[in-house]
């Protein structure tokens, strides 16, 4: 888990912020309590919703907050494509497709090794089916080839490798092997690689002209900041019709405390939202905040959050 | 009543036991879970993990602490894994920057028969979508059966969200085309053997022909549900969301005045102008009424909405289109003559569009999808014919990568005569209370109908199927 090198470039594509790097992912989330919303699909367990991946999307207000703190810069995603691939070297082109083989290399020879690893667990969990069955009675030996059967095909031929070790052969800490041929490996030797981030072969370090001013966000940035700047983790609040879920520690391992809903000094409420707002917050356990930033007398200060006045209404009557 | 619903909310949260209804994906999941998914070893696995214990509030305890940084490192773990692609397996696409182009060989060709002949548009005469950014010459595998389109020399072109979904779930190696990069020539169908990362994937497939990330998020949740997912007319904005489906529709008796909108603005002009019988004496009239039935269809005097006559046309306004046809992961589907599809999806982004739509946008939307009557099946369940409604669609609202689907259907209360289903005795009411006349559901029949049922699809919670 090496900590990137600040600042970190968050991609802007198309108007949305993205993180592609599990290094900044982890690190924002570990240093400034900065979730955003894994958007992609888990290469490894493609079929489901609940657990997703890379990249991670941000919200404006989470891609504003860092750049503020001077965490991360806005990168013109589509622009550092299209310019690095252009002025992409040759000497660099080919040494990145020999990093990329010699990963490929490693991926497949993890692979079969924990294929065989796990072949072998097979055929010893059989082995001692059988003893105990022999030493129990001898009545029914017709399932055993079956069973044999089954296990020799079950190590599947999906790209398996070990998850959970720390080897990760995609992942920033593996040097490619010092003495590599520039030969193309033998078909079938190494595994094709896609990697997450661009960087190799393009620079990690993004010129002038290629970043981007501050992220547009709405009115309700001061709230936002006010309750990051406390310590909460905040997400999008859709899911309970509000605008950020206020979590007291990383949502990983809290609920959410807080339905957050921002509004200005002056703007007159409807009683029926808040009343609504108090129930549902209420009802799911959790409180409903309405917050802004007060108007001092110097005028507009927006996104001050120090200024900023927070209410819980908790539906009493239930 | 009130105190049933509020017991209701009151009740202990559902313990182990009932937790097949509550949707894991709608909070963040512990990621420690992962481990107990025995995936590794056994693909046909499709439980998933049981909800993780979360605590209330973080305290200073070291046992806290060891707990996050665990969950944390399972998340890193899980979230560093490499896309990979065994040689058995590996597919190549390749990315073409200027749309569809025939294959050199093809090119050259023509360039030597025809060498004055201007330069078609990218995507004409290949019988693939012009839209289409990425091929593949060697398809393999299950998914391209639902995904992309053949072109004449046997390649599958894929649309951007077809290849940046693929790509996501490790199924496709993209290359990068010589003319992309550096100094590896001109040529825009030559593989250069650089593999597209997800990150240069993404800067290159979103934003591209209307693909917003919004409409990503719907495209890749449902694909990951094991729907099968294609382009509505509606996607183009430029274009007229209404599809061809209407006109085929038989005229309908047209019974009412036009449109949701239309019936509304009736309503209330009767509000204002109320009949003047009403003042006159008794609302059913005078004279003799030989059964229930004549004083029933005599007081349902409110103008009321059939959703089923011929809609009228109006045009819809973005978002609020048609942008995708989802089929059922068990319904047949050819991408040569894609079946009518199971839900039609309009895209919301909750960040731009603040307020639920309004009745025309609402109107246009759904008149502007195909008549999806109760089926010979409910002809005997009065509460489910309402709530399918007679035609129908799901709204997705996105907010910054979460998804919510509501479905919206046109009820037609208007059409339902409860006074019929009560004589024939579809209410289980006893005869004897029959008799004596003593109904008081007719009630129903005066509600002005412009009602339009949100509820939620039950489907959000479909099969897990993996591969």
């Amino acid at each position: 888990m090496a900590d990137p090198a600040l600042p970190i470039p968050i991609s802007y594509v198309a108007g949305s912020y993205f993180l592609f790097s599990i290094d900044a992912v982890t690190y924002l989330r570990r240093e400034h309590h900065i979730c955003g919303v894994l958007s992609g699909t888990l290469p490894q367990i493609p079929q489901q919703n609940v657990f997703l991946g890379l990249p991670l999307k941000l919200m404006p207000e989470e891609a504003r907050l860092l750049v503020e703190k001077g965490v991360a810069c806005i990168v013109d995603e589509v622009k550092v494509q299209k310019d690095g691939m252009r002025a992409l070297m040759e000497e660099d082109r080919k040494k990145y497709l020999r990093e990329l083989e010699s990963q490929g290399e490693h991926a497949m020879r993890v692979q079969t090794s924990r294929k065989e690893e796990q072949r072998e667990k097979a055929l010893k969990k059989i082995e001692e089916k059988k003893a105990k069955k022999a030493t129990q009675a001898a009545e029914l030996p017709q399932p055993q080839p079956q069973q044999e059967q089954l296990v020799a095909d079950s190590p599947r031929e999906d790209p398996i490798v070990d998850l959970f070790a720390d080897d990760q052969p995609g992942s920033s800490q593996t040097q490619p092997s010092a003495s590599r041929t520039s030969t193309p490996a033998p078909f079938g030797t190494a595994m094709g690689v896609t990697p997450a981030t661009s960087y190799p072969p393009l620079p990690y370090e993004s010129s002038a002209e290629q970043r981007l001013p501050l992220p547009d966000v709405p009115s309700s940035y001061p709230l936002f900041a006010h309750l990051h700047s406390e310590g909460y983790y905040l997400s999008p609040g859709l899911r309970f019709g509000c605008q950020y879920l206020a979590y007291p520690g990383d949502p990983l391992r809290f609920h959410s405390h807080f339905l957050g809903v921002s509004a200005d000094w002056d703007e007159e409420l409807n009683l029926m939202d808040i009343i609504a707002g108090g129930r549902l917050g209420t009802g799911v356990k959790k409180g409903f905040l309405i917050g802004g930033a007060e108007k001092t007398a110097k005028g507009s200060n927006i996104g001050d959050s120090d200024t900023v006045r927070t209410f819980s209404i908790e539906w009493a009557g239930m | 009543m009130a105190d049933t619903d509020e017991a209701a909310i009151h009740q202990p949260s559902p313990d182990s036991g009932a937790h097949i209804e509550t949707d894991l994906s709608d909070e963040t999941q512990d990621f420690r879970m992962l481990n107990s998914i025995s995936f590794l070893t056994d693909g046909s696995q499709s439980s998933l993990p049981k909800r993780g214990e979360k605590d209330f509030e973080p305290n200073p305890t070291l046992f806290q602490a060891d707990i996050l940084s665990a969950s944390r490192q399972a998340m890193h773990n899980a979230l560093s894994y490499p896309r990979l692609h065994h040689p058995k397996h590996h597919v190549i696409g390749i990315y073409a920057p200027n749309g569809p182009t025939p294959p050199r060989s093809a090119q050259t060709l023509d360039t030597i028969s025809e060498e004055s002949q201007p330069k078609k548009p990218a995507g004409t005469g290949l019988g693939v979508p012009a839209d289409s950014c990425v091929y593949v010459s060697t398809p393999k595998g299950q998914l391209f059966k639902t995904i992309g389109q053949a072109d004449r020399w046997n390649r599958i072109w894929l649309l951007p969200e077809e290849a940046l979904y693929l790509l996501e779930r490790g199924s496709l190696d993209i290359r990068w085309p010589c003319s992309e990069v550096g100094d590896g020539g001109e040529d825009e169908t030559q593989d250069s053997g650089i593999p597209m990362s997800l990150q240069a994937a993404y800067a290159a497939f979103m934003g591209r022909s209307g693909l917003t990330s919004e409409r990503f998020s719907v495209y890749t949740g449902l694909r990951r549900l094991g729907y099968t997912i294609t382009r509505a007319p509606g996607w183009y904005d430029e274009e007229e969301g209404a599809d061809g489906s209407e006109s085929e529709q038989a005229p309908l008796v047209r019974q009412q005045g036009a449109g949701l909108a239309g019936i509304f603005g009736q309503f209330l002009q009767w509000l204002y102008k109320p009949e003047p019988t009403t003042a006159l004496g008794p609302v059913a009239g005078l004279g003799f009424h030989r059964s229930y039935d004549d004083i029933y269809r005599k007081l349902s005097f409110i103008p009321w909405y059939d959703p089923a006559a011929v809609p009228s046309q109006s045009r819809t306004t973005p978002p609020y289109r048609i942008v995708f046809h989802i089929y059922k992961p068990s319904t047949p589907f050819k991408k040569s003559a894609p079946p009518p599809p199971d839900f039609k999806i309009a895209v919301v982004n909750s960040r731009l569009h603040t307020t639920f739509p309004t009745l025309s946008q609402l109107g246009s939307l759904l008149e502007s999808t195909p008549l999806d009557p109760p089926t010979e099946k409910m002809s005997r369940q009065l509460y489910m014919r309402l709530r399918h409604g007679y035609r129908n669609v799901i709204l997705a609202v996105v907010d910054e990568g979460v998804v919510s689907y509501l479905r919206i259907a046109d009820s037609a209360f208007g059409k339902e005569k409860i006074y019929q289903e009560v004589m024939r005795g579809n209410f289980g009411l006893k005869g004897d209370r029959r008799k004596k006349g003593c109904i008081a559901q007719p009630v129903l029949t005066m509600i002005p109908e412009k009602a339009t049922r949100v509820c939620l699809p039950r489907n959000k919670k479909a099969q897990i199927s993996t591969e």
